[in-house]
């Protein structure tokens, strides 16, 4: 009873106050930037009566889309070469869904070369889908310098590791194969021990296997 | 429209379009249109182009033109064009200021004072591919005052040809885009010749390194020609 409420979300007595209250502060803000977008688009409408041309309102972007930027890799369309995948029965008509080839996650399309892959990648569609605007942000002087900068140290210190002499060559070649040579041993041993008996994958042998006497 | 200046448009659409463009303009056109229309066209088509040179602004076309490894115009039957070509229409495209073409002319990684002649420019092939832009998109005293100063670098750069890699130096492919009408493909805008700028007092006389040892010389040969006829008169 002490907290009544009105229907309009006010509380307290009064014969008045069931009236709801305008937060003005927010409203007046809100008519302010009604009006200075008008006023910037009649300016646009202006100027570009000026040149003679015809002014057209740019369509609206959502609030989280983001710039488009440059790939920052190569793409990687070697990844699955060599390798088997089953796709569904009806995967080879069409590009829609997942199938054989160059898919594409957020568009759920599929491609059969890279160079369809890549254009899709390029397109309108591909760009609203990833919520990016297809639209590059300018880079000015100072940026370019910085890129620059940063691109002159990352060579450094590639070159830095380089070694020329042989024997040192050789022999960081052998550590090299040393390594992968356990990596691989490592992960065998892995494989073993998740097998039931702990004997891993006994190779199953046949007498004479495959030939016909 | 304030959003125009600060963005532009991730591929070539905009650029492409003959009669909507709005962008940059240079000598009073399209910039694109300083390639020729077969070559933009496979420019255009090439995997290069649409993987690599889609979404560049002028700070990581840097990145893609570090890695380049030659220059050249088109290659094979099919006219390939090479990745240099890929990205100067890509500067066309961008249209960038002149300061920024200067970083990408003249950078350093030394602090200014300590900047001279031997270490400007580090990257060679973007200094090659400034200067190519510089030359078929700014004015000519501009690019005399700024392209002559690079006839001191002799640093090497490989050059694809139509079948095959040949040599050539930064010296003298800069002199190839101030003499020659015709280089990486693209047929060059006529320039007028360095003499009538002089005439017009644009441009001082241009002061070669060599002309001291040309003298030398001259005067040796003018010693001979003394000695020579001395001798005859004896």
């Amino acid at each position: 009873m002490s907290n009544k409420k009105g229907a309009y979300g006010t509380s307290g007595g009064g014969d008045t106050s069931f009236r709801k209250t305008w937060d003005r502060d927010e409203y007046a803000a809100r008519a302010e930037e009604r009006e200075r977008k008008h006023k910037e688009e009649s300016k646009a409408r202006y100027e570009a009566a000026l040149e003679g041309k015809k002014y057209h309102r740019r369509a609206s972007t959502p609030p989280d889309a983001r710039e488009t930027e440059a790939r920052s890799s190569r793409l990687d369309v070697a990844s699955m070469v060599g390798k088997t995948m089953l796709v569904p029965a009806g995967a080879g008509i069409g590009k829609r869904g997942k199938g054989a080839g160059f898919y594409c996650e957020a568009c759920d399309l599929t491609f059969k070369d890279n160079i369809q892959y890549v254009e899709h990648l390029n397109s309108r569609q591909h760009l609203v889908a990833t919520g990016q605007t297809g639209e590059v942000k300018r880079a000015g002087v100072e940026e370019v310098r910085a890129r620059l900068l940063w691109l002159k140290r990352k060579r450094d210190e590639e070159t830095k590791e380089v070694v020329i002499d042989l024997d040192a060559r050789l022999e960081m070649n052998r550590e090299r194969e040393e390594r992968e040579r356990e990596e691989r041993r490592r992960k065998r041993n892995e494989k073993r021990r998740k097998t039931k008996d702990g004997l891993g994958h006994q190779e199953v042998k046949i007498e004479n296997d495959g030939i016909i006497c | 429209m304030a959003k125009g200046d600060a963005f532009h448009k991730a591929d070539a659409s905009a650029l492409l379009d003959d009669r909507g463009y709005s962008g940059a303009l240079i000598r009073g056109q399209n910039p694109a249109l300083l390639f020729e229309k077969g070559v933009r066209e496979r420019i255009t088509d090439s995997y290069y182009w649409k993987e690599q040179c889609f979404g560049l602004n002028a700070a990581t076309l840097c990145d893609r033109a570090v890695e380049l490894k030659f220059i050249g115009g088109t290659t094979g039957i099919m006219g390939k064009p090479t990745p240099f070509l890929c990205l100067a229409f890509k500067l066309l495209q961008l249209v960038p200021e002149k300061e920024i073409l200067l970083e990408y002319l003249n950078f350093s990684a030394h602090s200014p004072e300590d900047v001279d002649t031997d270490n400007a420019g580090e990257f060679k092939y973007l200094r090659a591919l400034a200067a190519f832009y510089i030359r078929l998109a700014w004015e000519p005293v501009d690019i005399y005052k700024t392209l002559e100063p690079l006839l001191l670098d002799r640093r090497k750069l490989k050059r694809r040809t139509k079948d095959g890699f040949t040599l050539t130096y930064v010296d003298q492919f800069v002199d190839d885009l101030l003499t020659k009408d015709r280089v990486c493909a693209t047929s060059l805008w006529k320039m007028p010749p360095r003499s009538l700028l002089e005439d017009l007092d644009l441009l001082e006389p241009r002061e070669s390194l060599l002309q001291e040892e040309i003298e030398a010389l001259d005067e040796e040969g003018d010693d001979d020609v003394q000695i020579v006829g001395s001798e005859g008169d004896d």
